[in-house]
């Protein structure tokens, strides 16, 4: 029979979790509004830019006189991943399913026959690649303690240019979850060197660049765009993984509320039978001695 | 009337239908009024200006930028923007525009400029 102050104490314990559940997923919950917000808002801004640069490259038959870093290095020997993880756990399978999917990507690379080296921006990336003998080139870690996502964006970009530029690595891409809905994330690559063209999207700028103007001329506009749309799109990558890391803790602890409920449900069944069955056994000791008398 | 929309890499600043816009582009400023042909342009740092009727009914210091003009839209993609408005020789130092271009000496010797002689009132 289990002891009862046993019992009492599990009770008590996992009626303070659930407590601590049901704050973080509420804590959880304003912070999604206010990252949801700023992911959403900032989209405005990255399809704007997108659309300038695809019809600024998208003009040009061949890609020959773009540069490279735009187009890409042909046969490119070294990728670089940038990985969008969290720096803080609790949050379900919100960092496993991202690093997942990472292997996998770099198993398929290195397949065909291109190294992968990794930039992991939060905690957990960095020490989930800590031990793996994969290249980590830079960790960025605690960005969302001091609202350092810009600052911490434009790192990344100096960063890639410069290693593109020395010829340390030929392709780069950003790994991050995407924000589907509150209860669904999706991992999602994008490709940042070379350029991703939206699909589609190719004939609708072929046709509206000749008639755009340009000033000052192509080159030197691509020379401003080009950095700006790393920002862009490291910092959206940025936004809408926090905004992800936030509704996938929301829902893992939600759960965890409900299954800390579970628990104290059947725990407390467990107590006040056990409880009953002490009454009983007394009920039973104090009759047979009366009898016996 | 032509459909001013600006936005910064955060968030859409506001959007609204004006007479005309002008903007400091990068070879010179330019007025954006409706059925300009279809123009892209980066902005160098400078004042942009709401006018109608040959006066700026809202004015703003930016700090650099794009520009995409197409058909009825104007869109204006600025790294920072500053509404003129309330602001004086003695309190723009303070503003978060300012400190935020620390170091980028161009941008705040143009902010000056603007606030001590602005090209359009």
């Amino acid at each position: 029979m289990p002891n009862l102050k046993d019992l009492k104490t599990r009770i008590a314990s996992v009626k303070s979790t659930r407590k601590i559940t049901s704050a973080m997923k509420m804590v959880a919950a304003s912070k999604l509004r206010r990252a949801q917000e700023l992911a959403e808002s900032s989209r405005v801004y990255s399809e704007s830019l997108g659309f300038i640069l695809s019809s600024l490259a998208g003009g040009s038959k061949d890609n020959s006189d773009l540069p490279e870093i735009l187009v890409g290095r042909q046969n490119p020997k070294v990728a670089l991943l940038v990985i969008n993880s969290s720096d803080r756990g609790l949050c379900g399978g919100f960092n496993s399913s991202l690093f997942r999917s990472a292997v996998n990507w770099i198993k398929e690379k290195k397949s065909h026959g291109i190294e992968v080296k990794l930039m992991p921006i939060g905690k957990k990336a960095s020490a989930f690649y800590k031990r793996s003998d994969i290249e980590v080139l830079e960790n960025f870690e605690d960005l969302n303690t001091n609202d350092r996502q810009i600052e911490v964006s434009e790192q990344v970009k100096n960063k890639i240019t410069d290693l593109f530029e020395s010829k340390s690595i030929d392709e780069v891409f950003i790994l991050y979850n995407k924000f589907i809905s509150a209860i669904a994330q999706e991992p999602t690559y994008k490709s940042l060197i070379p350029l991703e063209q939206a699909a589609g999207d190719d004939n609708a700028s072929e046709g509206s660049n000749s008639s755009f103007e340009f000033e000052p001329d192509k080159n030197e506009l691509l020379e401003y765009l080009i950095p700006r749309n790393f920002l862009t799109q490291v910092y959206g990558s940025i936004l809408e993984s926090s905004a992800a890391e936030h509704a996938a803790r929301m829902t893992s602890m939600d759960n965890a509320t409900r299954n800390a409920g579970d628990m104290i449900e059947g725990l407390t069944m467990t107590y006040n039978r056990t409880r009953q069955a002490v009454i009983t056994k007394e009920l039973i000791e104090i009759i047979s001695g009366a009898e016996a008398v | 009337m032509i459909e001013l929309k600006v936005v910064s890499p955060q968030k859409v600043i506001f959007q609204k239908e004006v007479e005309m816009a002008v903007l400091p582009g990068a070879e010179g400023d330019f007025a954006a009024m409706q059925d300009h042909s279809p123009f892209i342009s980066s902005l160098r740092p400078g004042q942009m200006a709401i006018m109608s009727n040959n006066k700026a009914d809202e004015s703003f210091f930016i700090s650099g930028g794009l520009v995409m003009l197409k058909g009825k839209v104007c869109e204006v993609l600025v790294d920072q923007i500053e509404p003129l408005k309330d602001l004086n020789k003695d309190n723009y130092k303070q503003t978060k525009t300012y400190q935020d271009l620390e170091g980028n000496e161009t941008a705040l010797k143009t902010f000056e400029q603007v606030i001590n002689t602005p090209s359009y009132k």
